[in-house]
């Protein structure tokens, strides 16, 4: 396991052939580092020295050949380092994280996301980072001490041996040092655990924060950790740099006893110049390697400690194995299910089942019924494997279940869990995610992921057909889409206004060349098409000189910035400084970012008139008249005149643009697509004048009809099952999510479907259909657990089990257990008389 | 700065809303600020005759205001009995606005109906700017209920003696 190997650990599994091309890199390195000492003194002595020109020329040479050469080897071993390096980091974060994956849910209840986010973001680099350095710096910084040093026994081993003599001194504080910075070190690596878990509970719960003001509480209890961790850091850093100074200290020492030394021996001449020189460049060029291998001692310090903790935090084994053992397959279940003397006790000695006993025949349907804290939860749980029962047996077709391995359950086990988790991406992927959790990995995938038929069977069951068809037909075309589809969908186009036009004239209005359109905005009124060019976009129609000289041509400059300031003083008289929230923007041609750029320009102008506005101003509030649409905007009316000048004003531009700009706008035609719209705008040739289920309902129904007649129902399906859900699926509806969540459990077809509440967040209606489909479909064929929250629901089930306290009070039939007039009876006529 | 004051220029959609509004009793009393809020985020809905505005069992999240039209009030489990009609002026589910719950009765337009209808989301982001407006909400709600009560007590309820021990909603 993971957690257990130390960290040589992965200086070993590094590759060591880079490892050895390194080492060889670093033995030359170190030559190519001497032989300059060498050069400078043969310069001082023999070229300087006897006036030789020519030798000062080759010595140079060689000189400067050699530190060239060593430049260019130091690159190459910092590449190779950071090669190593990196290449761990990336193994270690891989394991670490498929070892997280594993962890027993009960791991995950006292572990916060931030904290696991930390741990793989930040806390593994150091580590990683050491094993790149682990063999390279320690055997260069050595063998070039030992060089160095050498060199300098070799020109004078007194000198040497004095000038040499700090170092040991050092060696014995410095470990001395280190232990507090480590123990400083362990310190803050907790410390900044609790700081990132911090943070991640305020994320995920910043509904309640700002729900409930606690802003003052959530920054004291974040200063808290904040100004621990300063103190802590301050302490470590202390130490470090101590350690530092020191070191640099005992270093500066060393000149002067060679100065003194070295000094009186050539004053007395038994040392020549040169070899005075050459002996102090050679001690300078101690300090680097000798300074580098104190960082690294240092980063080693810090890694081990940072790894140690790390290791430790994860180091819970998997309680159940992943794969079947290599020479078998994973099981194919038939789905009975046998429970004797189950009992599962928590930590503390609470009992959460007690002696729990069931049978269950392949495709048999239990309910499990009971107050919450009963145990019903925990029962479909312990058989999901999701809580490791401490006592008793579960058996799948005769398997304990505690036995099974992961695969195993994933391949017979479908389990809709009570607030399901959507995943960001596609709709499709969502759908499709429990099958294709079984294939990845595995040849031959495509031909055994679902249809599209079976996809489109499943969420027609579950009640989400209409929601994907809505998907789809609020998608935007791509431009090059297929011609074929792009003639349907304006055939539907004119059949919708023949069949349909009248009847749902109060929740469409039609794009209509001769009258003026409500809900749509004073631009697409004026252009009355879709852009072809960007400039003429409109949005950016306020910044287009060629469409303001229009403006003012067709008299409309000046109203339309009147109506931009009435617009915007209006909605900051309706909001004042109520607090920025998405929900007061969605009836204003202001968006929030804009807020505070309006607001100082109303306050600015004043009461000035509209000629005395700069160009830039006028500009602003010319772009929010050009936004304002009548039908959505509410804070204000079109005033009948300005109305009938734009009007006028769509026909004199139409001229004008297809006199000057031929092609730059598409005009809306009955007979051409509008690509800048949806299929939805499309097919209407209009837009929608409510928001209304109701009204959705009824123009939804007549598109479906036009769809089926045009065999692109399922066409346009296909095309929503591209929607893009949103990090946890937050663009779909409560209801959306659970009815995906179960959608994507049937269409695996499990032998055995465990559901835990999980319609609790439907309507009526839907809860409806998914358990008539229960019943009706999936009876005979998946033995079926399904924790109940609705009394309701139950009549249906082959069994139903009533759970008081963690144990099964009775169990039978729904009429046995009426008849018999126990706990169920109760319940069921206490929940009546309630109602 | 209120272009009301201008002459000539008819009432926008918010302006309609804010007159309405100021004449409610539920709404009777607030500070002039919310209620521009409110005026604003109210929404005008239209059904067709025979249109289920909500349904009975199902949690609806708003308030309406019948600006025109006719609904009446069912209940789907008792074969559509009709229990009573809802006009022009009257306002339906101010409860909703403070919590989730299920629907006792359908509410079904009789001819073409107008309401004003708000979400208990939008008002719940105006009650957390403006928290003082919830007293003067509820008691208005509060003495709804008693007054209904007083009325019933008044009117029928001595009839029937099954009647009598179910009454006293008003001293929840």
């Amino acid at each position: 396991m993971i957690t257990k190997r130390p960290l040589i650990y992965w200086v070993k599994s590094s590759s060591i052939k880079l490892q050895v091309i390194l080492l060889v890199v670093i033995a030359v390195n170190i030559a190519a580092r001497v032989f300059p000492l060498q050069m400078q003194r043969k310069i001082v002595n023999e070229a300087i020295g006897q006036k030789k020109l020519n030798l000062l020329f080759l010595y140079c040479g060689l000189y400067l050949a050699a530190v060239l050469i060593a430049s260019a080897l130091k690159f190459v071993i910092n590449a190779i380092q950071t090669y190593l390096g990196q290449e761990t980091l990336a193994k270690l974060r891989k394991e670490l994280y498929a070892h997280i994956l594993t962890l027993p849910l009960s791991f995950f209840r006292k572990a916060s996301s931030g904290m696991v986010v930390s741990s793989l973001v930040t806390e593994v680099v150091s580590a990683g980072e050491l094993v790149g350095q682990a063999i390279a710096v320690p055997v260069n910084n050595i063998l070039t001490l030992l060089a160095f040093a050498g060199y300098m026994f070799y020109l004078n081993p007194l000198l040497a041996a004095l000038s040499l003599g700090i170092y040991p001194i050092v060696i014995l504080v410095v470990p001395r040092l280190q232990r507090h910075s480590n123990r400083a070190n362990k310190m803050r690596v907790d410390v900044t655990r609790d700081l990132s878990g911090k943070i991640g509970e305020t994320v995920s719960g910043i509904h309640e924060v700002q729900g409930n003001a606690s802003y003052r509480i959530e920054n004291r209890k974040y200063g808290e950790f904040v100004d621990r961790l300063f103190k802590i850091r301050i302490v470590w850093n202390m130490y470090k740099q101590g350690i530092k100074v020191l070191n640099n200290l005992f270093q500066s020492l060393g000149p002067v006893i060679l100065f003194l030394v070295g000094g009186y021996l050539a004053i007395n001449g038994r040392f020549d110049l040169g070899a005075l020189v050459a002996f102090l460049s050679a001690y300078e060029k101690l300090y680097d390697p000798w300074k580098e291998l104190m960082d690294f001692y240092q980063v080693y310090q810090d890694a081990t400690t940072g790894y140690q903790r790390l290791m430790e935090y994860f180091d819970v084994e998997p309680e159940h194995a992943l794969e079947p053992p290599p020479d078998r397959e994973p099981y194919e279940f038939e789905g009975s299910i046998h429970i004797q003397d189950l009992s599962f006790t928590v930590a503390g000695g609470i009992q959460l089942l007690k002696q729990v006993n069931l049978d269950l025949k392949p495709g048999e349907q239990l309910a499990l019924v009971g107050f919450s804290g009963s145990g019903k939860s925990t029962l479909a749980q312990c058989i999901a494997q999701l809580y490791s029962y401490t006592g008793g047996s579960v058996l799948i077709d005769g398997k304990e279940v505690s036995q099974l391995t992961k695969r195993d359950l994933a391949e017979n086990m479908g389990i809709v869990a009570q607030s399901p988790y959507i995943f960001d991406g596609s709709f499709k992927e969502n759908l499709c995610y429990s099958c294709e959790a079984l294939l990845e990995g595995k040849a031959e995938k495509e031909g055994r992921l679902p249809t599209l038929d079976e996809m489109i069977e499943v969420i027609q069951q579950v009640g989400l057909f209409v929601d994907v068809l809505r998907f789809g037909l609020n998608a935007v075309l791509a431009a090059n889409q297929e011609a074929e589809l792009v003639t349907k969908i304006i055939r539907i186009r004119e059949n919708f206004q023949t069949h349909f036009g009248e009847e749902l004239a109060d929740y469409v209005e039609f794009f209509d060349e001769k009258h003026y359109l409500d809900y749509s905005s004073v631009a697409a009124n004026l252009t009355f098409g879709s852009p072809n060019r960007d400039e003429f976009t409109q949005e950016r129609l306020a910044e287009n000189p060629y469409f303001l000289q229009f403006l003012d041509e067709a008299q409309l400059k000046r109203p339309l910035i009147s109506l931009g300031r009435e617009l915007a003083s209006q909605f900051l008289d309706i909001l004042g400084d109520l607090p920025l929230d998405e929900v007061f923007f969605q009836e204003s041609p202001i968006s929030v970012d804009e807020l505070d750029d309006y607001k100082e320009l109303i306050e600015r102008i004043g009461h000035s008139r509209i000629h005395e506005l700069t160009p830039d101003d006028q500009r602003l509030l010319l772009r929010l008249a050009l936004r304002f649409t009548p039908g959505i905007h509410k804070m204000a009316t079109l005033p009948e005149m300005l109305r009938n000048l734009i009007l006028e004003g769509r026909f004199l531009f139409m001229a004008k643009i297809q006199q000057d700009h031929p092609g730059a706008l598409a005009f809306y035609r009955m007979s051409d697509y509008i690509h800048s719209q949806t299929i939805l705008d499309n097919i209407l040739f209009g837009k929608t004048t409510s928001d209304h289920p109701n009204a959705q309902d009824r123009i939804n129904q007549s598109i479906i009809h036009l769809l089926i007649e045009e065999d692109l129902l399922e066409g346009i399906v296909e095309i929503g099952m591209d929607f893009k859900v949103g990090t946890k699926g937050d663009r779909l509806s409560g209801g959306q999510r659970q009815k995906l969540a179960i959608a994507r459990v049937f269409l695996k077809k499990p032998p055995i479907l465990i559901m835990d509440e999980a319609t609790s967040a439907l309507d009526n209606a839907s809860q409806k259909r998914i358990q008539t489909l229960l019943e009706t479909k999936w009876k005979g064929k998946s033995t079926l657990i399904s924790v109940v929250h609705r009394l309701d629901t139950i009549k249906g089930y082959d069994k139903v089990a009533v759970m008081k306290a963690g144990k099964i009070l009775e169990m039978g039939s729904y009429q046995e257990l009426l008849a018999k007039k126990g706990v169920l009876y109760e319940l069921v006529h206490g929940a009546k008389a309630a109602a | 700065m209120n272009s009301s004051m201008e002459p000539k220029q008819p009432l926008s959609e918010y302006q309609a809303n804010l007159e309405i509004l100021m004449q409610l009793p539920l709404f009777a009393g607030l500070p002039f600020e919310p209620l521009k809020v409110l005026a604003y985020l109210c929404k005008r809905q239209t059904f067709q005759p025979e249109e289920i505005i909500f349904h009975e069992h199902e949690v609806d999240a708003n308030a309406y205001y019948i600006l025109e039209g006719q609904a009446e009030l069912i209940r789907e489990t008792d074969g559509e009995a009709e229990y009573t009609e809802f006009g022009e002026g009257e306002f339906i589910g101010s409860m909703s606005l403070f919590c989730d719950m299920k629907r006792l009765f359908t509410l079904r337009a009789k001819t073409k109906v107008t309401c004003l209808t708000l979400s208990r989301d939008k008002f719940q982001k105006i009650v957390e700017r403006f928290p003082e407006i919830t007293t003067k909400i509820v008691q208005a709600i509060l003495m709804r209920v008693h007054e209904w009560e007083e009325r019933l007590l008044r009117e029928h309820a001595l009839a029937c003696d099954d009647c009598r021990k179910r009454l006293g909603v008003s001293l929840v």
